[in-house]
């Protein structure tokens, strides 16, 4: 008997080929680790983690970087949260444009564009998500990582079958405790999110944020979509806002928070902080259930041929356009709802006001393309 | 000097002989008196836009998405702003029941005190249909006037609910293009 039998060629190939396999998987798993890259802009005056605002977070997946653009001038200061929920690429993508290309002339933004690191590090599972979705740049191609609704499971595996909030004991579902909009206010000893939650208070507390904006995307079918929700000392801010950006042909509902609904933003960074929090939704087909094929250029693109047959046929209430829903839309509709809330803060309070500069207008996000917001 | 007081008294007589106090243009009367009391029919949380609409046009109103029929002393004008919410439910902290019957006393108490009103639907196709649409007749129909954006009417709910009930309409295409008929009826 020969000492390498064809059929021990062919196993030991196979065996070769299997962790050739693996290893490619393995690497492609891992890149999800590796973190985003953002390119400040000229309106950055310099860069915090959420780890000096609770130093627990060091070392761990759930640290975040967090920009401060700063004018020197008086005015007010604004939280602008992106990556809440990391498979809503537009909120990222909007706190993403501000830190590459805004410039505060009075008051201060402070962003954070990926508010729930750790959930950047994974996809949701049996959702086919893309990986990552690329877009072209000022300068270059840009690669964004797409990732899962909370944060990694591996961070408190396995998840308890119940969620009870913290202070609340209100009671969701076992995997909502990953979800960063039901941690509020967090917990110092609590689970990674609660963690999380307890810095971005803490952060609100000690930089004395007036505005707070908590930006999100929501599958076409939602009712509560093209919407700013507020807490009741947003109200007037908020409406103010939806008749400017109805002027500008980008229709907005207003909703109110419910305040027996615990652990969201729009509650809970109003009744634990000074703040006033506004969070925005978008629509994003992506998220949506009926949804057909989903790779990146879903994401970017934002035409799902399923979505455009629902929409033409009147049967369903969806929030989708004839044409998509491409980035471009989402992340000018996000920016330009900042803005307006901004400009009716500053009507109503002449004395201490913020400006802003460097964001193209809606239309000219529309023609130039996403891409065109970053470095 | 005698002439002279004597002129001034003649004067005092007519002016207080004259009716009214104030120099009012004739066509006041058909105007909606003030204040504005704005609430909601199902809780959504247009009041709060329909209030900014009555600020920019200097009206003199005040917001109670939950007023009661006591809320209406003093008051020129119920201003319904019709539409369902379920997270505005929430926000009150009453249900969808509860709403209906608050709705309907208070327009009740409003018909018995004579007290004028109308109707704005400003929400759209986001406050149309299924439950919202029980808040929206309510609302309408005990209504001398109706302000609605278009795309709530898509279907001519309010147009045909107006012309059954002989109710003027005004149909406008956007929120902020209310304030024209508002500025005229005010
Ligand atoms: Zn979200």
């Amino acid at each position: 008997m020969p000492l390498f039998p064809i059929h021990r060629i062919r196993a030991l190939l196979l065996l070769a080929a299997a962790a050739a396999a693996c290893l490619y998987a393995g690497k492609e798993f891992r890149k999800m680790n590796a973190p985003d890259t953002i390119l400040p802009g000229q309106g950055v005056s310099r860069i915090r983690a959420l780890k000096d605002y609770f130093p627990n977070l060091e070392g761990t997946r759930s640290d975040s970087a967090v920009y401060f653009l700063e004018s020197g001038r008086p005015g007010p200061t604004v939280l602008v949260l992106g990556g809440t929920h990391p498979n809503e690429p537009a909120g990222f993508l909007a706190a993403v444009a501000l830190v590459e290309s805004l410039r505060v002339k009075a008051g201060r933004l402070i962003v954070v564009p990926q508010a729930c690191q750790s959930g950047f590090t994974c996809t949701d599972p049996l959702e086919g998500y893309p990986q990552s979705y690329s877009l072209r740049s000022r300068s270059r191609l840009r690669t964004f990582r797409f990732g899962s609704r909370a944060a990694n499971p591996v961070e408190d595996w396995p998840d308890p079958i119940i969620y009870r909030h913290f202070p609340s004991g209100q009671q969701l579902s076992g995997n909502e405790t990953r979800n960063l909009n039901r941690a509020y206010p967090g917990k110092s000893d609590g689970t990674t999110t609660e963690k999380t939650a307890f810095a971005i208070m803490k952060l609100i507390r000690d930089e004395k944020v007036n505005l707070a904006f908590d930006l999100h995307e929501a599958a076409p079918e939602i009712p509560i979509i093209n919407a700013i929700v507020t807490h009741e000392k947003g109200r007037e801010l908020a409406a103010g806002a939806l008749l400017g950006l109805e002027l500008e042909n980008l229709p907005y509902a207003l909703e109110l928070s419910p305040p027996n609904f615990h652990g969201l933003s729009h509650r809970e960074w109003g009744d634990g902080t000074p703040a006033i929090p506004f969070l925005l939704e978008t629509t994003n087909p992506v998220q949506g259930r009926l949804r057909g094929r989903t790779g990146a250029s879903l994401a970017v693109d934002g035409q799902d041929r399923q979505y455009r047959l629902a929409q033409e046929s009147g049967r369903m209430r969806i929030t989708y356009d004839a044409g998509g829903e491409p980035l471009a839309r989402r992340v000018g509709r996000h920016l330009r709802a900042i803005q307006a809330v901004l400009e009716t803060y500053n009507e109503l309070h002449p004395e201490g006001r913020v400006e802003l500069e460097g964001i193209p207008s809606y239309e000219e996000i529309i023609r130039n393309g996403v891409g065109s917001l970053l470095q | 000097m005698k002439k002279t007081v004597a002129h001034a008294f003649v004067c005092l007589f007519i002016f207080l002989l004259y009716p009214g106090t104030s120099p009012l243009p004739a066509q006041a009367a058909d105007k909606l008196p003030q204040p504005v009391l704005i609430s909601s029919a199902g809780q959504s949380a247009d009041v709060a836009i329909a209030g900014m609409l009555c600020k920019k046009l200097s009206l003199q109103a005040k917001s109670q998405p939950l007023a009661k029929p006591a809320d209406l002393q003093g008051i020129g004008t119920l201003m319904v702003v019709s539409g369902f919410s379920t997270k505005g439910l929430g926000a009150a902290g009453v249900s969808k029941e509860q709403e209906m019957e608050r709705v309907k006393a208070l327009l009740d108490a409003a018909r018995e005190k004579k007290i004028r009103v109308i109707t704005l639907h400003i929400g759209g196709k986001a406050r149309r249909g299924g439950q919202s649409d029980d808040f929206n007749r309510l609302a309408a129909e005990a209504s001398e006037r109706l302000i609605v954006v278009r795309t709530g009417d898509e279907d001519q709910f309010f147009s045909s609910l107006a012309a059954g009930k002989k109710i003027p309409i005004d149909l406008v295409d956007k929120i902020s293009d209310a304030m024209q008929p508002l500025g005229k009826i005010f």
